[in-house]
């Protein structure tokens, strides 16, 4: 029997982010009907979506196949690997270098990590390139400055297309901090340091 | 009337004023630019311009917002008939009988009246909007707190039956959104709820970050992953001018289109896309030309593009009488105006009338200015169309970053959306549709204050749902909305008419 494989990972999607709602919502009061704790509706929320779930389940096994794109072996050890290192990696950075757990630095540099290493796999590499460049922005701002935190997140994030050119690149990165310049900093004014402080 | 005269003389007063104007034409100019461009949807550039606004008035931020609403129905129509790319989902329906007309050489006079169409359209519904909302307003104020949250329940539910794909997944995207807005503090006892002890998450999630994560940087990666199309303008613009002929087979069209959009617009879930689409098939059995269609009939073009104009103004009805929003856009601007400080509701056409007013009345210069940026300028658009796509993701990818750290100066957020990034590209994968999440994240603490409110004042009998006749009947309403759909005819019907 071929089931519908996306309705399948939905369900198990939905299922396994109620059963966490509902484990997470033991800690909070659930109070009466007519007095509702701050549990109470929670647990009407992630009962619902619990029960939803089940139907997602139920309705996979007939609403007739719909495979998942296929993941190739390296797709899917990049994809453990990048969160396994991740979670590793976060966890060491505070333990080593106290200083980073100003400013979530160690979990910035935790993610760009993962995400470099899911950006092994063909498959993801899109994916990855594009959160790394972002990761990369949030990690750089505050001490790097404005400037060159979009240079090296529009870098990064070009690589993700496979025919950009040095040149092209170079030129949206000079392009887009003119244009952020004029309208984040003399139009809008937001409080941001543009140049590396050290 | 003298007193709906009297707030539309106020409204002009207020949406005159240079800033305002400078705003909404900012707003037009934007949002045919990415009706123009496909691959970037409102809801994303609206989540994308968010921070900007903040440090405008709360007038002059709606004002532009809106105007990137209908200015993305406006632009979308232009490369859908020229290049039979729709910009939109709404012009989806555009490009069978546009693109037709302009293989026939008459594409000038499909571009004349989807503009003009689209601007009789937005004019009809703005004077919609100003004659409905006090009046709604009444009504609304009559309304318990169990009233609200049957109301909120019904439109919660309609923008999941409505949206594309599977109706139980897309109930199931309502709950998980309902479920994402209670992270934070609880209102009432103060207890911080699925905070992880994170201090960034009191205040719930970030609502740009969910926005700009799910429907911008989840968007580019999918994208990425689709091979470019790239499109040239093979078919000579022509006149503009339309004939005689046209004309008289244009009229009827786009005022049954302008009726029907209008209609459709204030259904919570509607929106211009069902909108469009609703018009089209009206068009196809009833109109004069209905034997043409499928050679390049006017009225495939004339009604669908009244339409989704129409339903772009009217569905702003709900939000700015209610304080409910219909669609993910209208749950964007909800976001907005919170952000601002202003809670939406039925009390915001008295308290904050230079806003309403001023809106509706911006709403009909703002059609003034799409008339003058589209006609003429046709030529610039189909331009943008050549800038490619690796060029035009950085730049979003770099405001969206910079955008949403301006928040709240705060670097979490940008780690919140690249979170988001990721769960809006599985949603994609697996078919979930992201809309109605937004609308539940939008709706759930509002839902959650007014359930706690009306079990309070029932003493925690359930019945009061169904004992107070407002509420039976919006409870009605919710259970035939969802138990249609469960038919299996009718869910083959929403099929086809989804998929174009």
């Amino acid at each position: 029997m071929r089931i519908n494989a996306k309705d399948f990972a939905s369900a198990l999607l939905l299922l396994v982010l109620a059963g966490l709602g509902l484990w997470l919502n033991t800690d909070h009061t659930l109070g009466s009907a007519r007095r509702m704790g701050p549990g109470y509706m929670p647990m009407l929320t992630f009962g619902l979506e619990f029960f939803l779930g089940l139907v997602v389940l139920g309705i996979s096994f007939v609403s007739g196949p719909d495979p998942l794109e296929r993941w190739t072996k390296l797709d899917l050890v990049g994809l453990f690997l990048g969160i396994a290192v991740a979670l590793v990696a976060y966890p060491l950075l505070v333990a080593a270098v106290p200083a980073l757990g100003n400013n979530w630095y160690a979990l910035g540099i935790a993610l760009m990590i993962g995400l470099f290493v899911m950006a092994i796999s063909p498959g993801w590499r899109k994916l990855a390139l594009v959160l790394a460049g972002m990761t990369v922005f949030g990690v750089l701002l505050d001490q790097g400055g404005l400037f060159l935190a979009i240079a090296a997140m529009v870098v990064i994030s070009s690589l993700a297309d496979p025919d950009h050119r040095p040149l092209g690149v170079i030129g949206s990165v000079v392009f887009l901090i003119a244009l952020c310049w004029w309208v984040f900093i003399y139009e809008l004014d937001i409080r941001v340091n543009i140049w590396p402080t050290f | 009337m003298e007193l709906l005269l009297d707030n539309l003389a106020h409204g002009f007063g207020v949406a005159l004023s240079l800033n305002n104007l400078l705003f909404a034409l900012l707003g037009a100019f934007i949002g045919t630019a990415i009706g123009v461009l496909p691959g970037i949807g409102p809801v994303a550039t609206i989540s994308l311009l968010l921070p900007i606004t903040f440090g405008q008035p709360a007038t002059t931020a709606i004002i532009m917002l809106a105007g990137i609403y209908y200015g993305a129905q406006y632009g979308g129509s232009t490369t859908a008939i020229l290049l039979n790319l729709p910009g939109e989902v709404s012009s989806v329906v555009t490009t069978l009988e546009g693109y037709k007309m302009a293989r026939n050489g008459r594409a000038g006079a499909a571009l004349t009246i989807a503009a003009l169409g689209s601007f009789f359209a937005g004019s009809v519904a703005t004077i919609l909007v100003a004659a409905s909302g006090p009046a709604l307003t009444d009504i609304a104020l009559s309304f318990g707190p169990a009233d609200y949250f049957s109301l909120m329940l019904l439109g919660l539910i309609i923008s999941a039956v409505l949206a594309q794909g599977s109706v139980i997944k897309s109930v199931a995207m309502v709950v998980l959104g309902v479920a994402l807005g209670l992270v934070g503090t609880d209102v009432q006892t103060g207890q911080q709820r699925f905070t992880f002890g994170i201090p960034e998450l009191s205040d719930g999630l970030n609502f740009a970050a969910i926005a700009m994560g799910v429907f911008g940087i989840g968007e580019i990666i999918l994208n990425l992953e689709r091979p470019e199309v790239r499109s040239v303008l093979s078919a000579k613009v022509g006149s503009m001018f339309l004939t005689k002929e046209e004309w008289k087979r244009a009229t009827p069209s786009v005022i049954r289109g302008t009726i029907i959009g209008s209609a459709l617009g204030i259904l919570p879930g509607g929106g211009a896309s069902l909108a469009s689409f609703g018009s089209y098939m009206m068009e196809r059995k009833m109109s004069r030309g209905r034997n043409e269609f499928g050679s390049g009939a006017i009225e495939g073009v004339a009604g669908p593009e009244a339409a989704n104009n129409a339903a772009a103004q009217t569905s702003f009805i709900p939000l700015l009488t209610l304080g409910i929003p219909s669609n993910a856009v209208m749950a964007l601007m909800v976001g907005a105006l919170i952000i601002q400080g202003i809670q939406p509701g039925p009390r915001m056409v008295e308290s904050q009338p230079d806003l309403f007013w001023g809106l509706i009345c911006s709403m009909w210069i703002g059609n003034v200015m799409l008339l003058v940026i589209n006609l003429p300028m046709i030529g610039m658009w189909v331009k943008l169309l050549q800038v490619p796509y690796k060029y035009m993701y950085p730049a979003i990818l770099t405001f969206c970053a910079i955008g949403v750290y301006s928040i709240n100066n705060n670097v979490f957020d940008v780690y919140q959306t690249v979170f988001f990034a990721v769960l809006g590209y599985a949603f994609a994968k697996l078919k979930m549709e992201p809309a109605p999440l937004l609308v539940g994240f939008v709706l759930g603490p509002m839902m959650e204050e007014h359930l706690r409110r009306a079990m309070l004042l029932s003493r925690g009998d359930v019945t009061v749902f169904i004992e107070r006749p407002i509420s039976a009947v919006l409870l009605a309403i919710a259970a035939l909305a969802l138990g249609l759909m469960l038919l299996p005819g009718l869910r083959k019907r929403k099929e086809e008419a989804m998929a174009g």
